[in-house]
């Protein structure tokens, strides 16, 4: 009998699933770390995706809502010694508040495409000067994560395994709910809004507050991301969280791996960040940037040959494939 | 009753009368045509009745409702939907996709809102299109989307900006098909069209304007005798 593609999605994906599970039996330290960096990226990218992707409205600074995230968390932390468990989620709400303060904003005089796309590089611009001069939170020093040892209670582990494990839920998560979400009334309410706004509006989509629902659960879910970004690196300071940075990393595995797509961002960071890592590893000494580099090539020549990124590309090898068959709906989820 | 009175409606862009001073009613089951030469301000009102614009003085009630100042989505769910003129599909969604969104308008579950899409493709025959892509159709196609993406919001009056434009003689006898059927069921319409033979055909009853003032209406007979049309629209175009 001949498998649908929906028997071959699941098998691929607990395949994929279970291959990521034993993962952290074999591998070295070195590869574990670019295993958390894999899913740490897919993770914001994914978030990133929700808002950028599916709704069309493209953030340059979602470092944003990843500075909140972690500075919240790790200022309850190093302050008032809070479990990270427990800051996360105050984060996420912080993030999720300034999100709706932006949206609003934003989206309530309709700024849209490249303006929309100034406003959030500006303001996120602006967190790297506010806290670089914020002693309270360590100015341009930064915060640093206290080491406590190996305690999972505080978000900490001896092992990679143990941060590789938590990004790992923490995607298999957010790709069940952005997959979730991509079929409920609100998901195709996100991609009408992209695909013509005002057809939308005329059929009753109420696009102000479908943007700005959209934009906080995007900003929530970057700001958990936040969280987990300062424990694993154990240090953040005003640049290598609320920088240009890590805004242009979260969306450009989105861009290279297929907007408004489930997998697309995930499959983008899979690609995208070992390549990357290991190039920062071999010419880091001699060519410091080198990654950065290959991601701007790698970001033109995707834009230039395959705009639909790579799960475009899947997407048209299996019409060619299915030709005669007519795919059932499931599979023809808009790009 | 009347479903929908317009009074004293005025639209001014800067300081271009789009419509002045516009007042008519109109009453439950009837098919209703708007007519007047390009730039008379047909698509003016439209877009004030579906709340794309904001009148600049007067009154629009909807079933005992004022709808100034209400935004398009929130008119839609009252049970007033428009069409565009120039077709407005979402182009990377599925024409299922598409109409799902209007039949979202009255059911909130995804299977209720397919299995409403589904019948309204049915109905504008697109039904074999169902898995298409909005950018893959072609003109006939995305006419019969528009039309097909409002009706599955089911509304109770129904706005067509120039539905049956652009198409062939058969063409359009299949839309004037659907909406006397439509009609017949108890939808209310309200429909601009540049096509004599389609709005003569359809409406029971015509309003006439010229440079956003109405300047007769009644009967498509009586239209087609008043002398004011004839000299301000038909009689140069014929």
């Amino acid at each position: 009998m001949k498998r649908t593609w929906t028997q071959r999605g699941f098998l691929l994906t607990g395949g994929a699933l279970l291959i990521a599970a034993v993962v952290p039996l074999f591998a070295s330290e070195y590869a574990l770390h670019i295993g958390v960096l894999v899913l740490l990226y897919a993770y914001l990218s994914t978030a990133w995706n929700i808002l950028g992707g599916y709704g069309g409205q493209h953030s340059l600074g979602h470092s944003l809502f990843l500075g909140v995230g972690a500075y919240t968390s790790t200022f309850l932390f190093t302050k008032i010694g809070l479990t990270p468990w427990v800051g996360m989620w105050i984060g996420a709400l912080l993030a999720g508040l300034v999100s709706w303060f932006v949206g609003y904003l934003c989206f309530r005089y309709g700024l849209k495409g490249p303006y929309f796309a100034l406003v959030t590089i500006a303001i996120a611009e602006a967190m790297v000067s506010l806290t670089n001069n914020l002693n309270v939170v360590g100015g341009a020093m930064g915060l640093e994560v206290k080491w406590h040892g190996n305690a999972p209670l505080l978000m900490q582990f001896q092992s990679k395994a143990g941060y590789y494990y938590i990004a790992l839920v923490m995607l298999v998560v957010i790709i069940w709910l952005v997959n979730w979400l991509s079929r409920q009334r609100f998901g195709y309410h996100l991609v009408a809004v992209r695909e013509n706004e005002d057809a939308a509006e005329a059929l009753g989509v109420d696009t102000l507050r479908t943007k700005i629902q959209a934009s906080i659960l995007s900003a929530v879910l970057t700001a958990l991301g936040g969280t987990f970004f300062a424990q694993y690196f154990t240090y953040i300071n005003p640049k290598n969280v609320f920088g240009e940075g890590p805004s242009i990393q979260i969306l450009l595995f989105a861009i290279v791996g297929g907007l408004g797509t489930v997998w697309g961002p995930a499959v983008g960071a899979l690609v995208l960040v070992p390549i990357a890592e290991l190039a920062r590893g071999w010419l880091g000494g001699s060519f410091a940037g080198a990654h950065l580099l290959l991601y701007g090539t790698v970001l033109v020549l995707v834009m230039l040959f395959m705009p639909k990124g790579i799960m475009g590309l899947v997407a048209s090898l299996r019409q060619r494939l299915n030709r005669n068959r007519p795919a059932p709906e499931e599979e023809r989820r808009p790009a | 009753m009347s479903m929908l009175t317009v009074s004293d409606l005025s639209c001014y862009f800067g300081g271009l009368a789009a419509v002045v001073d516009l007042s008519f009613a109109i009453q439950e089951g009837e098919i209703l045509g708007l007519i007047g030469p390009n730039g008379a301000g047909k698509t003016t009102v439209f877009n004030m009745l579906s709340g794309f614009i904001l009148p600049t003085s007067g009154e629009i009630i909807y079933q005992g409702r004022r709808l100034n100042g209400l935004k398009p989505h929130q008119i839609c769910h009252l049970g007033l939907t428009r069409t565009f003129q120039v077709v407005q599909p979402f182009p990377d969604m599925t024409v299922l996709e598409n109409t799902m969104i209007g039949a979202y308008v009255r059911h909130r579950s995804t299977a209720d809102a397919r299995r409403k899409a589904l019948e309204t493709l049915e109905r504008v025959g697109l039904h074999e299109k169902a898995n298409a892509l909005g950018r893959d159709l072609t003109l006939l196609e995305l006419k019969r989307l528009e039309i097909g993406k409002a009706l599955a919001s089911e509304p109770n009056l129904l706005l067509l900006d120039e539905a049956a434009a652009g198409l062939k003689d058969t063409e359009i006898e299949d839309i004037l098909t659907l909406v006397r059927q439509l009609n017949r069921e108890g939808m209310t319409l309200l429909i601009v069209e540049h096509l004599m033979k389609v709005i003569m055909n359809l409406s029971h009853r015509i309003i006439v304007l010229d440079f956003g003032k109405m300047i007769a209406q009644g009967t498509p007979q009586e239209i087609s005798h008043n002398p004011a049309v004839l000299e301000a629209y038909l009689g140069q175009e014929e």
